[in-house]
Formats: structure tokens, C-alpha cells, sequence
């Protein structure tokens, strides 16, 4: 974990966070006692083997699921105790998701898909910022098209427009390349890439490709649920060999 | 988020036609019912007042019992017409009268024959050919169109004295109106019409009053004229009073209409709930989605409930229209059998369109209430999984809950039924027992698939898989079951309460054969040429011609007082003598009434099944206080009002045993004693004693000699029996007919069901086509899940339909009616329950059938 101190401002932090599934027998302790902290204006890339807890952290991060124990601070609100209400509010205006599939409303069209956190909250987008989001995503021409006419490399686009139009604290996806050809993921990835270097979007990403990792400023490794390794300015060398003796 | 409730309305809006159409066909109901209603009632109302705009004052007897009156004598009206501040008076009189052609054969039965009344204010009918009736009749101008008759013509008609002959003089209309009488009408002139349609003895049913301009308190004046010895009524009163007796078949009509669409849409409440639960099953990924990019539980619940407005709002309107279509199909099919129903448009006030809207509109809102509040209750985490199934299961609150609800019901029925307890628990009792049927309806569905399970064995793996898909959702499956439930449960109940009815009381009533035949007028006096006719046939022994009126008494109200040979009335009826002698009645000077502690629901038709067998019989329903007052017996007195208004006490000489024929004489006294105490009446009763086996050719000399006559009917003695069956197996088709509709709700619910849930199961249906299952083999398969739900709607329906019968019959038949199930019927409504999960089956089985296998493994 980074040791900045005082100088760091977190768009998000886990701080002990403990999730337990099921109970008895059945007991799966997802995430066993992890702190994390996610720096703002930071892309930050979360990588480990199936089952090792990555989803369940950043659901939790991202205040789709509750803690069994530990504490969740999203920028300088602690949302370990929001009541449900307050939870949706701070999702809707503080957090952008993009997931692996199913990201957009099938019966809405890609411009009501990326304005409906907005509608939502009873706001207008400003408009000049969605053309610009709009047109770095190269979805000008496809607005007016439903998420079933949209190959799939631009249902992901219009899922980063979504997340990159609200202008979050911080963008949670979780495997977002997972069902792309290698071109299409190259873009999502560089669109990430591109909003954290020129707007300073806070961005946390699941993946388990190194190719992807690599675009990160920074890699956790997850096993067991546990944080096992943290690399800063990682490279695909470098990640290939962690993830070879994290293998072993 | 309005937007993404109206884009989803569209995008899916296959899924709702179930709902809406469950929607349309209880409020097309219940607008038919109202807009026929309606407009008879307006008809009816707006042609009473139309009928009587000019009436200032009315003079009617004194007396009225259920429309028998002695009426207002010609007499009177003089008296009514010299009046100071009169300035017209006419009397009313009517009586049924046919048309007749050459050979004597009917050509209009229908008509009605009027008094012609001379002021043209107070007629309500104008001449638009010819002259007004003074040596003749006018006949309404589409009777005459009809049947191609003009003045110059002569008619022939049968009336209630019989065949006679007219010239037509006139045609007449009634405002825009052909006529007042929708069968048509035939006016006599005054003096004519007392004769032909009043047989002399009967008076005006009514004198009309215009008055002159400028006076007051007429009606008063009147009052005293006529010594108080007739009722005089305001005009705006008498119309208000004429609207009550024609307005009455509509009023009863109405709530009876409007009952059976609130069951439709009670019924189609469950079809609602059901659909709108799988829709947001099929749509929880999307919703935990909506979740999880920041929209509130409230706002999700909001989306689902503008939804169901939407869908409330849509349905009702298109049922509305609906209910246009189903009336005026209506209207057409009664015109068709040949009657006009008053009022041949359709009345669409803004009331019935808001009422009608908002009724199916607040019924799919409240049903979409639970989906909706689950809907919001999504968690978004839910987003990022994938195959969301609704595993909603059985909880053990659920199964104690309906456990006990089933337990009570059942308990208060039993104890109801076989532990004498008070038969008011039967209500709540069948309430407790459907709220069980309902909260426990997905424990029912799991018991009924293990009971099931092992039968299947033998018809291999689909019809095992029709089964567990049955209990993969019980609720589901519950929910849909319930809605057939309850239609059938209400048929069996009025099916097989009806049946236990119909066979006792026909039973019993044919038992009462005394007379062979009864000779009854509907209003009109019976003529003496009739009575002395029928006691001419050949093979008749004995008739006993009872004249009865209706007299008031200080002490007793209103109450009939009948006049006849006392010993010929025992020859041909069943007077059963309870205390006293008849001999002094048929003496003159005294009276025989019924002995009313004899009177309970059995003794109505039995010779003896009456107080002795039923152990007291009195208290027993509809037993009840003597009208001639508290404990009138043997040795007491009955007090009779004379015409003058003067009270007459008659010593009570005999009590009879309560029985259809001796409540229907009321007083009875000798003939002699009849005339002096009341005048002279007119015989509208006729019983006949008929020689052994003689009743066949009898019959239908009798028939003969009515031929020419109106007003008459001859009924055979067990006639009791024939029109109870008749009465009981009309009302039961009709309810049943009626209930038929809530079937059908129910029938759109198990499609809808089944439809969605081969939706929701396509991959899984691909997976089991790629492993090798044939086409028919899901097609089975499909078919088979309807028909569980089914038998399992149609078991329980049934069953609780049966048993709340059961105890019904005997709750209300106080013991004495035997509860006799008709298989043949039972097995009838058990058919249709499982025709209907077949019928339900043909769409969602051509779906299923019709799965991609590829596409389906494909896509999730
Ligand atoms: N809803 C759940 N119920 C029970 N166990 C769960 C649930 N979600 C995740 N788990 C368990 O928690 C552990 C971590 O899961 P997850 O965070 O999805 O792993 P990853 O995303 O790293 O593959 C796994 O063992 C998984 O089986
Ligand atoms: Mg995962």
C-alpha cells in the first residue's frame, strides 16, 4: 500500500473489510480483512485468480453490497452506515459502474442509456460535456440505436460513456473486457487510460489480463481474499512474473 | 424514469396483453351491465314521466297488495270530474290482449290494451291517422304496420272476456315514439275498455287529474271530496311512484350485473399480480441495474406502478369499448328473439366512462402493488450475476399462516354443518377457509406435485419434468390456480346448492297434487263464460272458482280476503284443517286463516312433512309472525275494511295449515260473506279436480277454451314443482353463465403463466431439445404443466365449492333438504376446469416447440 500519507487524497477507501457468504458449512469468507485505498485521478488495476474475492471487493468498494465487517469511505463520506436511500444517492451521483456484460437497458437507446443516471437524479447532463465524452468514444452516429443494435465492443463504449459522462469520484468495472476481441478491449482500455491522464478520472478495474493490467498505474493482487501484492507503474513483464509465482 | 416505464410498456407489451385483457373483459362486463341498465332505466323513467307530464293529481285505492287492487270505481271518477279545480280526469286501465287472425291463430301476443283517455293533454298517445277510438279501437302505428292492418280494417282479439271483434278506427303514436307498450297497444274508448279489459267488475286502476291553472292543494280537495275512501297522489309523487314499479327491474337488475364483473375482476386482480410477478422476475437483472447506477427502491416501485396505471388505464378504456360491443350485441340478440328492451341506444354517461376507468384502473394498480414493492426491494449486486431465477419459496410463516386459515375454515363449515353451530359462522367460515386456500396455495401446489410425483412414473421423463416445473414456483403456480379457483369454487357452489334445492323442493311440491289444474288470471278478472266452460269439458269433476280481493285492516294491513264454495274448494284442493270446522265458514259469518306456526320452508309444499316431522317446525326460515297479527286463532277475530271505510270483525272459525294454496287465499270466507262484506268481486282463480287419467285431455280443453281469452293462464297443479325446477335450473345457468366470465379471466392467466415461463426457460428447453427431446415431447411436456395447474385450480375450486354447498343446503334448509350431488353436473365443472388448462396450453406449446436450439443455448 502506498505510504504517501497526508499528501494522498482516496476517491475511495476499504478500510478492514471482512465479506462472509452463506453461513455453517456453507461459510465463504470472500474478502478476509482488506484495506485498500484507491487514489484519487489514479487508474488502479485488480488482478488474482477466479474466486480470490475481486468482484466481491469491488462490489463492496462501490457500495453495491454491504461489509460483513470493516468500513467503506467513498471521498469523504463514510458509507459503511447509509441507510438504503443514501447509499442509491451516493451510487447514482459518486460512483460509474461498468461491468463485464448486461450494462445497459435494453429498451433504452445508447443516449438515454448514458443520460439515465442524470434522469435519475432529475438532471440535465451538461450538454457539452456529453458531446465531448460522446464523441471520444466515437459513439456520434449510434445515439440514436438500441443496446441490440450495437455490436459489443459498442455496448461497452457506450457502458464507459455512461460511467464517463457523471463525471464520478470514481469508475468501478469489473472485467469490462472480458467478452471483447482484443481490438475492442484495446479501445476500452484506452478510453480508461485516456480519462485518467487527461480528466483525472479515478478509475479500479478487475481483470485478469496483463495485457490490460499493464495500462494501469497501479496493480493489486488479490488470493483468498486477502491483498497479496500491490506494484506501482507495473509492466507486462513484471506482471506475468507476479502472476507466475502468485500461480505457484 | 417515466420515460423508462413507457419504453419498457412498449417494448414488452406482449406481456401485458394477459393483464389487459383480464382487465378488459371485467370491465367490459361491468360497462355493458351499467350502459344496458342505464339505458333501460332512462328509457323507462323518461317514458313514465313522458307518460304522464300533464297529471296534476292521481286517485288510486287505498289498497295495494303487490299490485292486486281493487281499483277506482267509474262512480268515482264522476264524483273526480265535477270536482271544483278538475279540469280533466280520465281513468287508467290496461290488461294484455292478442291480435288474432282469421283462422283464430295469434299474430301479435305481446299487446297491451289501453283505455283511451279523451283529454289530449293527459294522453299521453296522439292520432296521427284516423280518429280517436269512439266506435272502435286505434292500434299503435307499428302494430298496424306490422301486421298490415289501417283504419277501414276490422280486428279480431282475444281478451279477458274473450274473442271479439273492432273496426280500427285510428293509428296512434306516443310522442316519437310507435308506442307506450313495447309489445304495441290497443286502445279501446272508456266505456269499451271497461267492459272488454275490466270485465265490468274491476274499476279504473287509476283516475288521472289535470287541473285547472291557477289551483292549489287540489289533492287535498280531492281527498275530501272522495271522503278519504281513495288515495290521492301529487302528480310529481305518482310519477315518482309509476318510475318505482317499471324502474324496479332495473334497480334489482344492476347490482346483480355489477356483482358478477367485480367477481371478473376480483379474478383478474390474481392474473395481474401473477403477470406483473413475472415480468419483474424476468426483468431483475435489469432492475438491479437500474439499482445499481443510482435509482432509488422508490423510484423502481414507481416505475413498475405507472406500469400498471398505464396498463389499468388502457385496459379499462379498451374494455369500455368492449362493453359498447357486448351490449349492442346484446340489444341486437334480444331484438332477434323479438323483443325490444326499453331504450334500444346505449346510455355512455361521463360517470360510467370515470367509474368504469377507475374501477379497472385501481384493481391492476392495488395488484401490482406486491410485484412492484418486490421490484424495488432488488439488490444491485443482483446486476452482476447472471441467471436470475425466481426461487420465491414456501416460508414457514406462509404454510403455519394458511395452515390455520384452512384448519378454521374447514372447522367452522364442519361445526356448522354437523355440530349444530349457528349457521352465521358459515360466512366467515368459507372466507377463512379461501384466505387459507390462498395464503397456502404454494404449500397445496407442493403437496399436489409429491401426491403426483409418483404417478408419472409410468409416463416417463416429461411428464415428470410437466410436474416439477409445476413446484419450481409454487407461488407462481399457486397464484395462477387460484385464479380458476375461484370461479369454479362459485360455480359448484351455486351449482350443487341449486341442484340439492331444485330436487327437494320439486319433490315435495309434486307432492302436493290436489288440484290438477289451476286456472290463475295475471290481473285481469277470470270470465264467468270461462269458468262455466271449463266445468263443461268432459272428464272434469269438480271446480272451485275463488274470487279474492284485497282488503285493509287497522289491525292487520293489507291482506287478501278470498271468497268461495268451502265445500268444492276442499274437494279440489288440499285444505288441511288445523283447529275448527270449515262448516261454519261455509255457513257464512266467519273466517278461516292459516295457522302460521305451521309455516316453515319444508311444510310450503308437503302434505305432512310440515310441523310433525321437522320437530315444531316453527322458528325454522321463513317462518314467521301472522300477518292477521300476534297469535289471531281459533276464537279470535280478523278485521276487514269495507269500501266505505268501515271495519268489519269476522270470528276466525277454522285455521289451515300453512300451504302455498291456503297463504295464497289469505282470508277465507264463504261467497255470500265475500259480497257483503266487500261487494261484488270478479273469480281470478280457478281450481280444477279432474276424473282419473282424464288430466291429459283436460289440459288441453282447457288450453281451448282460453284460446279467445287474455290475462288467463292454466297451470297444472304440480305446476309449484315445475316452475321451481324451471326457476332454480334458469337462475343456476344464468349465475353459472355469468361465472363463466371469471373463467375466463383465469383461462388468460394459466396462458400468460405458462407463456412466461417458457420465456423464461428457452435456454433450458434448447439444452433439453439439443440432448434429443422431440418436438412432441415438449409439446407434452408443455401441455401437461397447464393441465396440472389446472386440476390443481379445478381440485381445490371444486372441492371448497362442494363443501361450503354442502353446508349451505343444510344451514339454509334447516335439516329437512337432503344434499344430493349431481356427478354428472360435478364432472361437468371438473371438465371445464380441465378443458380450460388444455385450451390454455395450445399457444405456449407452439412457442416452446418453436425454441431455437442453437439460439437458445446461445442467449440468456
Ligand atoms: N452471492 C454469493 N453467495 C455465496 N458465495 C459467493 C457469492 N458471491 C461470491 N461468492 C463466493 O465468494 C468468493 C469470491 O467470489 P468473487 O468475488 O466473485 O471472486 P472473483 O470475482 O475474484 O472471481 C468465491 O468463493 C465465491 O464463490
Ligand atoms: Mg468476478
Amino acid at each position: 500500500m502506498s505510504q504517501a500519507g497526508t499528501t494522498v487524497t482516496w476517491a475511495a477507501q476499504v478500510l478492514g473489510g471482512t465479506k462472509v457468504f452463506g453461513s455453517g458449512e456453507a461459510e465463504v469468507r470472500a474478502l478476509d480483512g482488506v484495506t485498500v485505498g484507491f487514489e484519487q485521478g489514479r487508474f488502479t488495476a485488480i488482478m488474482g485468480p477466479s474466486g480470490s474475492g475481486k468482484s466481491t471487493l469491488v462490489q463492496c468498494a462501490a457500495c453495491l453490497d454491504r461489509l460483513t465487517a470493516g468500513r467503506v469511505i467513498i471521498g469523504d463520506v463514510d458509507a459503511t452506515n447509509l441507510d438504503e436511500r443514501r447509499l442509491t444517492r451516493l451510487r447514482r451521483d459518486r460512483i460509474g459502474f461498468i461491468f463485464q456484460q448486461f450494462n445497459l437497458l435494453p429498451t433504452l437507446t445508447a443516449r438515454e442509456n448514458i443520460t439515465f443516471p442524470a434522469d435519475l437524479a432529475g438532471r440535465r447532463p451538461d450538454q457539452a460535456w456529453f458531446d465531448h465524452v460522446v464523441d471520444a468514444v466515437g459513439l456520434r452516429d449510434r445515439l440514436d440505436h438500441r443496446p441490440s443494435e450495437l455490436s459489443g465492443g459498442q455496448q461497452q463504449r457506450v457502458a464507459v460513456a455512461r460511467a464517463l459522462v457523471g463525471r464520478p469520484d470514481v469508475i468501478v468495472a469489473d472485467e469490462p473486457t472480458g467478452n471483447l476481441d482484443s481490438n475492442s478491449s484495446a479501445e476500452i482500455l484506452d478510453f480508461l487510460a485516456r480519462a485518467t491522464a487527461e480528466y483525472g478520472q479515478t478509475v479500479v478495474m478487475v481483470t485478469h489480463d496483463p495485457v490490460a493490467a499493464a495500462r494501469a498505474d497501479r496493480v493489486l493482487f488479490l488470493a483468498d481474499g486477502r491483498i497479496v501484492d500491490d506494484l506501482v507503474g507495473p509492466t507486462r513483464e513484471l506482471l506475468l512474473e507476479r502472476m507466475g509465482t502468485l500461480a505457484r | 424514469m417515466l420515460r423508462f416505464a413507457v419504453r419498457n410498456l412498449r417494448a414488452y407489451a406482449p406481456r401485458f396483453v394477459a393483464t389487459a385483457l383480464a382487465v378488459v373483459v371485467g370491465i367490459g362486463f361491468m360497462a355493458a351491465g351499467l350502459m344496458l341498465t342505464g339505458a333501460m332505466k332512462s328509457a323507462l323513467l323518461g317514458s313514465v314521466d313522458r307518460q304522464y307530464a300533464s297529471v296534476d293529481a292521481a286517485v288510486v285505492s287505498l289498497i295495494d297488495f303487490e299490485g292486486v287492487s281493487p281499483g277506482v270505481s267509474p262512480a268515482a271518477l264522476e264524483q273526480i270530474a265535477r270536482t271544483p279545480g278538475v279540469a280533466a280526469a280520465a281513468g287508467e286501465l290496461t290488461a294484455p290482449v292478442r291480435i288474432l287472425g282469421e283462422d283464430g291463430t295469434t299474430r301479435a301476443s305481446r299487446t297491451v290494451g289501453r283505455a283511451w283517455i279523451d283529454d289530449p293533454d293527459l294522453n299521453p298517445l296522439e292520432v296521427t291517422e284516423g280518429t280517436p277510438p269512439t266506435d272502435g279501437v286505434v292500434l299503435d302505428r307499428r302494430t298496424a304496420d306490422e301486421l298490415d292492418l289501417a283504419p277501414g280494417d276490422t280486428v279480431t282479439l282475444a281478451t279477458p272476456i274473450g274473442r271479439i271483434t273492432r273496426p280500427v278506427v285510428g293509428l296512434s303514436s306516443f310522442g316519437d315514439a310507435d308506442s307506450i307498450d313495447d309489445g304495441g297497444t290497443v286502445s279501446f274508448a272508456p266505456d269499451d275498455a271497461l267492459q272488454v279489459l275490466g270485465t265490468e267488475a274491476r274499476g279504473w286502476e287509476a283516475v288521472l287529474v289535470r287541473a285547472e291553472p291557477g289551483t292549489t292543494a287540489l289533492d287535498r280537495t280531492l281527498a275530501t271530496e272522495l271522503a278519504d275512501a281513495y288515495r290521492v297522489v301529487g302528480g310529481a309523487d305518482f310519477r315518482t311512484e309509476r318510475q318505482a314499479l317499471t324502474a324496479g327491474v332495473v334497480d334489482v337488475l344492476r347490482p346483480v350485473l355489477n356483482g358478477f364483473a367485480w367477481v371478473a375482476l376480483f379474478v383478474a386482480g390474481f392474473v395481474i399480480a401473477n403477470t406483473f410477478a413475472i415480468v419483474v422476475t424476468q426483468r431483475r437483472q435489469e432492475l438491479a441495474l437500474v439499482r445499481a447506477i443510482g435509482g432509488t427502491p422508490a423510484q423502481v416501485r414507481r416505475a413498475l406502478l405507472a406500469e400498471g396505471v398505464a396498463v389499468g388505464v388502457v385496459a379499462s378504456a379498451l374494455g369500455i369499448v368492449a362493453g359498447a360491443l357486448l351490449s349492442a350485441g346484446v340489444v341486437w340478440l334480444v331484438g332477434r328473439l323479438g323483443y325490444r328492451l326499453p331504450g334500444a341506444g346505449l346510455s355512455v354517461t361521463p360517470l360510467l366512462v370515470f367509474g368504469c376507468l377507475a374501477a379497472g384502473t385501481v384493481v391492476t394498480t392495488v395488484s401490482v402493488l406486491a410485484p412492484a414493492i418486490r421490484a424495488g426491494r432488488t439488490r444491485p449486486v443482483e446486476a452482476m450475476r447472471i441467471g436470475a431465477v425466481d426461487r420465491s419459496g414456501t416460508s414457514t410463516a406462509r404454510a403455519v399462516v394458511g395452515g390455520t386459515l384452512l384448519a378454521l375454515g374447514l372447522a367452522c363449515l364442519l361445526g356448522v354443518r354437523l355440530g349444530g353451530w349457528t349457521s352465521w359462522l358459515l360466512g366467515p367460515g368459507a372466507l377463512v377457509l379461501f384466505g387459507g386456500v390462498i395464503v397456502g396455495g404454494p404449500l397445496l401446489a407442493r403437496g399436489f406435485a409429491v401426491l403426483l410425483r409418483p404417478a408419472t412414473r409410468p409416463l416417463g421423463l416429461t411428464a415428470r419434468l410437466a410436474v416439477d416445473n409445476t413446484v419450481r414456483n409454487p407461488r407462481r403456480t399457486a397464484t395462477t390456480a387460484n385464479a380458476l379457483v375461484i370461479g369454479l369454487f362459485l360455480v359448484t357452489v351455486v351449482t350443487t346448492s341449486g341442484e340439492a334445492f331444485k330436487s327437494w323442493a320439486t319433490g315435495q311440491l309434486d307432492a302436493l297434487s290436489a288440484s290438477d289444474f289451476i286456472v290463475a288470471s295475471a290481473g285481469a278478472p277470470i270470465d264467468d263464460e270461462v269458468v262455466e266452460a271449463i266445468d263443461g269439458i268432459p272428464g272434469v269433476r269438480r271446480t272451485a272458482p275463488v274470487r279474492t280481493t284485497v282488503s285493509a285492516s287497522t289491525t292487520t294491513g293489507q291482506t287478501p280476503v278470498s271468497g268461495a264454495d268451502v265445500e268444492l274448494l276442499r274437494e279440489t284442493t288440499g285444505l288441511e284443517v288445523v283447529e275448527g270446522s270449515l262448516e261454519e265458514v261455509a255457513a257464512g259469518g266467519a273466517a278461516a286463516v292459516v295457522d302460521f306456526s305451521t309455516l316453515t320452508l319444508g311444510s310450503l309444499g308437503g302434505t305432512e312433512s310440515g310441523s310433525g316431522t321437522t320437530g315444531g317446525g316453527a322458528g325454522g326460515p321463513p317462518g314467521g309472525e301472522s300477518p292477521f297479527g300476534p297469535g289471531v286463532g281459533l276464537g279470535d277475530a280478523v278485521a276487514v275494511t269495507r269500501p266505505d271505510g268501515t271495519v268489519e270483525s269476522v270470528p276466525v272459525a277454522a285455521t289451515l295449515r300453512a300451504r302455498i294454496d291456503s297463504l295464497t287465499l289469505g282470508i277465507l270466507v264463504s261467497e255470500e260473506t265475500l259480497t257483503d262484506l266487500l261487494g261484488p268481486q270478479p273469480v281470478n282463480l280457478v281450481y280444477v279436480r279432474t276424473e282419473a287419467g282424464a288430466a291429459e285431455d283436460v289440459g288441453v280443453a282447457i288450453d281451448g277454451v282460453l284460446q279467445d281469452f287474455t290475462g288467463v293462464e292454466v297451470v297444472p297443479g304440480n305446476f309449484l314443482g315445475q316452475i321451481v325446477g324451471q326457476v332454480l335450473d334458469f337462475l343456476v345457468a344464468a349465475v353459472n353463465a355469468l361465472l363463466g366470465v371469471s373463467i375466463v379471466v383465469a383461462l388468460v392467466g394459466i396462458v400468460n403463466t405458462t407463456t412466461l415461463s417458457i420465456h423464461e426457460r428457452r435456454s433450458e428447453l434448447g439444452v433439453v431439445r439439443a440432448l434429443g427431446t422431440t418436438r412432441g415431447q415438449v409439446a407434452r411436456m408443455v401441455v401437461g404443466e397447464s393441465v396440472l395447474v389446472a386440476v390443481l385450480g379445478t381440485v381445490v375450486g371444486v372441492g371448497c365449492g362442494v363443501l361450503v354447498g354442502w353446508v349451505l343446503v343444510g344451514a339454509l334448509g334447516d335439516g329437512s333438504v337432503p344434499f344430493s350431488l349431481n356427478p354428472a353436473r360435478v364432472a361437468s365443472i371438473v371438465a371445464a376446469g380441465l378443458l380450460v388448462g388444455v385450451v390454455a396450453a395450445v399457444a405456449p406449446a407452439r412457442r416452446a416447440v418453436r425454441v431455437d436450439v442453437l439460439d437458445a443455448i446461445r442467449a440468456t
